[in-house]
């Protein structure tokens, strides 16, 4: 396979309502940064994949409208959604594209304008026979699934806490995060109201609008556009049974994520995640979901996660700081937020993550979630 | 742009083409429909689930009334465990990409596979949401009536035009062997009502419902001989307002066609073509393809009448790339074919392959 890179990212800053900027023109902007960061002019993008969900916004074929604000016109251009996985997909989209030497330089989009629909709505369109009645959504589904999960790994409502105010606390060193809480505490999200027993306000990730772009170049290309290439060492996705009640213990056995972890590792000769990574960038729509991706993704055996925040090692000083950008919880536009996690990745990659930085990356992990299993994972690196 | 060169390139071989056909409401369920195609998809490529490394899937959610409306589909297209990019887009698009998966070496076999329920709402009133909307969907416009503003723009020096369309519709109305598209004379259509002036509602291409499945593989099913190649493939997405197009001319096509004959090394595509299967959703859309592909009068032109058997959004691209491959498996005089697959208000997104027929 051809070796592929990202060369290049770009974003918007991330807000509950973007009333300043339309669709279009939120793609327009991080599509803008990215080729600025790239130094590309947009003649020199081959093609474009724009990942969007677009119901969220009560729309069609989004791309036909947005698509020049992504540089697309005239170009070949493709659409990806899957639920939250739609940014890490499209980002996989475009590295297959690239790898297959149809194209040389990709740009990949995702966006999101939350605030222009009404994402539980969106969310609730499933199945009309058998989800819609009893489907409520992303929080009513993790409720049930946290407390199963709860109950068999000895998670407590305070690991839960820690993970919300590290992401959120992470989030105050990133300038294009949605919220950015330097000084929230434990007790803060404790005391937060209870949305879907056990999940409290600060336990869950925002609705954001906004927009993420990267630039995905092949070998002979990537070296000229980017001093420090975040090199693509694996990219794997895996889906699951699309009725929730087919899914044991969802959180606690996520074989989706599990499966393509593994895979993913052996991509990448990934020994020892905890070790042999630098950063992870993980997407957490719920803070307990971040304790059950660090056992699925193998930083802890099942049933550690709870004693793996609590000695503080994946915040930012810790052996592995797991989503520096503040993560969903900080910031979530959805057909964005993969993109953003592997930009983000990208980012630490290249050494050009500013004060979110984290020293030395050679070697991270971006991950996307989306339905109610479905799971991508990314390895990236500097050789 | 690099071309994908068939030359250098490891074969993507069609393996495996099924269908529900388009029907003009199929009472399943989307999932059971899909099954069907999948079905007789992989058994025509003598492949079972397991054999699939991955799956594209095509789907529309606003079209569907579902979000991520591939999970649908999800256990039917045997994506449990597996990975699955869903397009969302023209199913050929869908097979574009997949080609993309293995010519990088991700994958040995891919399954695509589209739907299209066009009887579950009214298809055109959806069309209001995928324009511009702030600009135009508060003009009541949808997609029939960009097309009728494009008819108009090609009619106004062209006195002759809507003859010749009614007699194109009539035509590929006589060619199809489904019940959606009722055969009638040139003079019907013509005293047929008005769709989108000057579009009359014979020249369109009936809404019907279908899945279609392909199964892409580096190497054909042992022991069928000659076998059907995706050789080039390129798609093109143009501008989105109308004002902001040569409203005469599909140049989207013109540069999706020129990407997939740099991949296939087709040099004049007058000689190039033994069949072209277009998705034309109204007759005049017939000249537009023909001009702006350069496919030569030699060609023939959807000889099972294209999409006036029956237009299933999404599906339709895909469905004209396995109406390509059958006639290529019937006809052995039949060495190169062209798919069309197009999308978005008045043609504003294409996609085309080429066919080759190759040998193992």
């Amino acid at each position: 396979m051809r070796r592929v890179a990202v060369v290049a990212t770009g974003q918007t800053e991330h807000a509950r309502s973007r009333d300043d900027l339309s669709q279009p023109e939120l793609v327009r902007q991080a599509a803008g940064r990215a080729l600025s960061d790239a130094g590309l002019e947009p003649d020199a993008v081959d093609a474009v994949v724009i990942s969007n969900m677009e119901l969220f916004e009560g729309r069609a074929l989004p791309e036909l409208w947005v698509g020049e604000g992504a540089f697309a016109s005239g170009k070949p251009c493709l659409k990806v959604a899957t639920g939250g996985t739609s940014g890490t997909s499209a980002c996989i989209a475009g590295f297959h594209q690239v790898a297959s030497g149809l194209f040389d330089v990709v740009l990949v989009v995702g966006f999101e304008k939350h605030s222009e629909g009404h994402t539980q709505t969106g969310m609730a369109l499933t199945d009309p026979f058998w989800d819609r009645a009893v489907a409520s959504g992303a929080l009513g589904n993790f409720a049930l699934s946290i407390s199963q999960y709860m109950a068999e790994r000895g998670v407590t409502e305070e690991h839960a806490a820690r993970v919300a105010v590290k992401a959120r606390r992470n989030a105050a060193r990133n300038p294009h995060a949605h919220l950015r809480m330097p000084d929230i505490t434990v007790e803060e999200v404790l005391a937060s109201r209870i949305l879907a027993h056990p999940v409290r306000m600060l336990d869950m990730c925002p609705q954001s609008d906004g927009a993420c772009a990267i630039v995905v170049a092949g070998e002979d290309r990537a070296a000229g556009l980017c001093e420090r290439p975040a090199w693509v060492k694996a990219a794997v996705t895996r889906h699951e049974q699309p009725y929730i009640g087919d899914i044991d213990r969802r959180l606690a056995s996520m074989r989706t994520l599990r499966e393509a972890a593994r895979r993913a590792y052996e991509l990448a000769d990934i020994r020892e995640p905890l070790g042999d990574f630098d950063v992870a960038e993980i997407y957490e729509p719920v803070s307990y979901s971040e304790l059950a991706w660090y056992e699925a993704l193998g930083f802890c055996e099942d049933g550690e996660a709870g004693r793996l925040i609590e000695a503080g090692r994946t915040e930012m000083e810790g052996d592995l700081p797991v989503n520096p950008s503040g993560g969903v919880l900080s910031t979530n536009p959805v057909g964005a937020s993969g993109v953003i996690r592997v930009a983000e990745a990208a980012l630490q990659v290249m050494g050009r993550g500013g004060e979110r930085q984290v020293p030395g990356v050679e070697t991270a992990l971006a991950t996307g979630y989306g339905v109610y299993a479905w799971a991508d994972v990314v390895v990236l690196g500097s050789a | 742009m690099r071309p994908a060169n068939a030359l250098d390139r490891r074969p993507v071989v069609v393996a495996g083409v099924g269908e529900t056909g388009p029907r003009p409401e199929d009472p399943r369920s989307i999932p059971e429909m899909v099954l069907e195609a999948v079905t007789e998809a992989l058994a025509d490529a003598r492949l079972g689930y397991g054999d699939i490394d991955a799956v594209v899937t095509a789907s529309v959610d606003l079209f569907d009334g579902l979000t991520a409306s591939n999970i649908a589909v999800t256990e039917v297209v045997g994506a449990v465990m597996r990975p699955e990019t869903r397009i969302a887009g023209d199913g050929l698009a869908a097979a574009l990409h997949a080609a993309c998966q293995i010519w990088a070496g991700a994958y040995d076999t891919v399954l695509v596979a589209a739907h299209g329920k066009a009887s579950m709402s009214c298809y055109q009133d959806l069309t209001r949401w995928a324009l511009d909307p702030i600009l135009v969907q508060p003009l009541g416009l949808d997609f029939l009536a960009c097309s009728g503003l494009q008819a108009s723009a090609m009619a106004v020096a062209d006195p002759g035009a809507e003859r010749r369309w009614a007699e194109t519709a009539a035509v590929r109305r006589a060619a199809c062997a489904t019940d959606a598209a009722s055969p009638c004379t040139a003079e019907a259509v013509l005293e047929s009502a008005v769709a989108a002036a000057p579009i009359r509602e014979g020249m369109c291409a009936p809404m019907a419902d279908g899945a279609t499945a392909v199964v892409l593989r580096t190497v054909a099913p042992a022991g069928k001989g000659e076998d059907v190649r995706l050789a080039g493939v390129g798609c093109d997405l143009d501008r989105h307002a109308l004002g902001d197009r040569d409203l005469c001319a599909w140049r989207g096509l013109e540069r999706a066609a020129e990407r997939a004959y740099a991949g296939a090394g087709v040099a004049d595509p007058e000689d190039a073509f033994d069949l072209a299967e277009p998705s034309c959703r109204c007759a005049h859309e017939e000249e537009l393809f023909l001009a702006a592909t350069g496919v030569g009068a030699g060609t023939l032109v959807s000889p099972s009448g294209g999409l006036f058997a029956g237009d299933v959004p999404v599906a339709a691209g895909l469905s004209r790339l396995v109406a390509a491959v059958r006639h290529m498996r019937g006809d052995a005089g039949c060495r190169r074919a062209l798919a069309h697959g197009a999308w978005g208000p008045a043609g504003q997104a294409h996609v085309v392959a080429v066919l080759d027929r190759g040998t193992a």
